[in-house]
């Protein structure tokens, strides 16, 4: 049977050509303007490079202090960490969990699990979970809430600007960092590239 | 995806449920030299206005008001449409349903400025904030409505279109 080279909208079902985008241009739907491909330059190099880097700043954006406070000479700080900690505390359970997950852990997983996929694809080793790992990860995507949390430092800073005196700490430094990597890594990666990829490695191996 | 209307509705009906007490009970209290006092979502946004942050106070009237209230109704009419299988712009309506997943996560921005302010503001006597009832509720909303446009499928609006 000779292969026919259709593939269908995600996000409406229509049955498409297979579209062949160039470097810098994007595939669209036609008929729902669902974004299907935007192919980019050394994308698995660029999501290796980048998934590296995002781990090393996971540490100290995570744990550090963000902002110090000081009011009448009494003074504290905070981090991503501590808050979770006092919400604990107050017993808000689920508002902890739901810092702590969109803010801290999702993050950190969708960083690994770019690491994971781009290293496999780049050193060319197959592996029976990559699909796995692309599901999860494009899952992890819409859960993992970095740069609403950079505003909620914003808005934190604003309103406590005119009470208290505020003293940036290196964690804000290594959590804009983080926040950076984390963009420049769900907007250059690939999909179609790297689904393409991974198919081609199974079916070598077959 | 199998029950997507009903899924989505029942995430929808505990979303508006929970809209109401997230908006009158306090999400937070704040309390300088033991004096407490407690903010709803509303409340901390004429806080602002009346401290001439109004760019900020707007941000947080979109993100913690508009935005969550739009949600709610923009996907009860989804639902309508997809279960009345009423003749829309499909192309329209598919493309509200991705500004409505889109702007879903900005809803956090409260939750996230209390976490901030919760683990800063510990300083005992002088100045503490304390999370409310509300934060739970909201949080909670914010959960829901993504849930919601998750499991509505924008199949369905394609589906029946003559
Ligand atoms: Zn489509």
């Amino acid at each position: 049977m000779r292969r026919i080279n259709l593939d269908a909208c995600p996000e409406c079902d229509v049955l498409l050509n297979r579209a062949f985008p160039v470097m810098g241009e994007k595939a669209h739907c036609p008929r729902c303007g669902y974004l299907l491909q935007r192919p980019r330059r050394h994308s698995i190099e660029r999501t290796f490079a980048l998934s590296v880097s995002g781990l090393i700043l996971m540490m100290p954006a995570n744990l550090m202090p963000l902002i110090s406070i000081k009011i009448f000479g009494n003074s504290n700080d905070g981090s991503l960490w501590s808050g979770v900690v006092m919400l604990i505390k107050d017993d808000m359970w689920i508002v902890a969990a739901l810092v702590f997950l969109s803010s801290m852990l999702f993050p950190v997983l969708t960083i690994i699990l770019s690491l994971l996929i781009s290293g496999h694809l780049f050193f060319d080793k197959p592996n029976p979970n990559l699909a796995v790992w692309m599901r999860w990860l494009q899952h992890l995507d819409e859960w993992a809430m970095l740069e609403v949390y950079m505003l909620g430092i914003i808005v934190a800073c604003v309103k406590l600007s005119s009470l208290a005196e505020l003293k940036f700490g290196f964690g804000l430094y290594a959590f804009v960092a983080l926040l950076m990597v984390a963009v420049t890594l769900s907007s250059g990666l690939d999909h179609y590239q790297f689904w393409q990829r991974i198919n081609d490695m199974q079916k070598q191996q077959a | 995806m199998p029950d997507s209307v009903q899924r989505t509705a029942a995430f929808i009906l505990s979303g508006y449920a929970l809209y109401i007490p997230a908006n009158i009970f306090p999400i937070m209290t704040v309390s300088r030299f033991g004096q407490g006092e407690p903010h709803t979502i509303i409340g901390g946004i004429v806080a602002l206005v009346e401290s001439d942050m109004l760019p900020i106070a707007l941000l947080v009237l979109v993100a913690s008001i508009l935005v969550p209230l739009l949600k709610l109704l923009g996907i009860t009419l989804l639902l309508f449409c997809a279960h009345f299988r009423w003749q829309i712009n499909a192309r329209l309506w598919t493309r509200l349903y991705r500004v409505i997943a889109f702007v879903g996560r900005w809803s956090m921005l409260d939750i996230f400025m209390i976490s901030i302010l919760v683990g800063l503001v510990d300083l005992g006597g002088v100045a503490s904030v304390i999370a409310g009832p509300a934060a739970t509720a909201f949080a909670a909303v914010v959960v829901l409505t993504m849930m919601a446009a998750k499991m509505f499928d924008p199949r369905l609006l394609w589906d029946y279109q003559r």
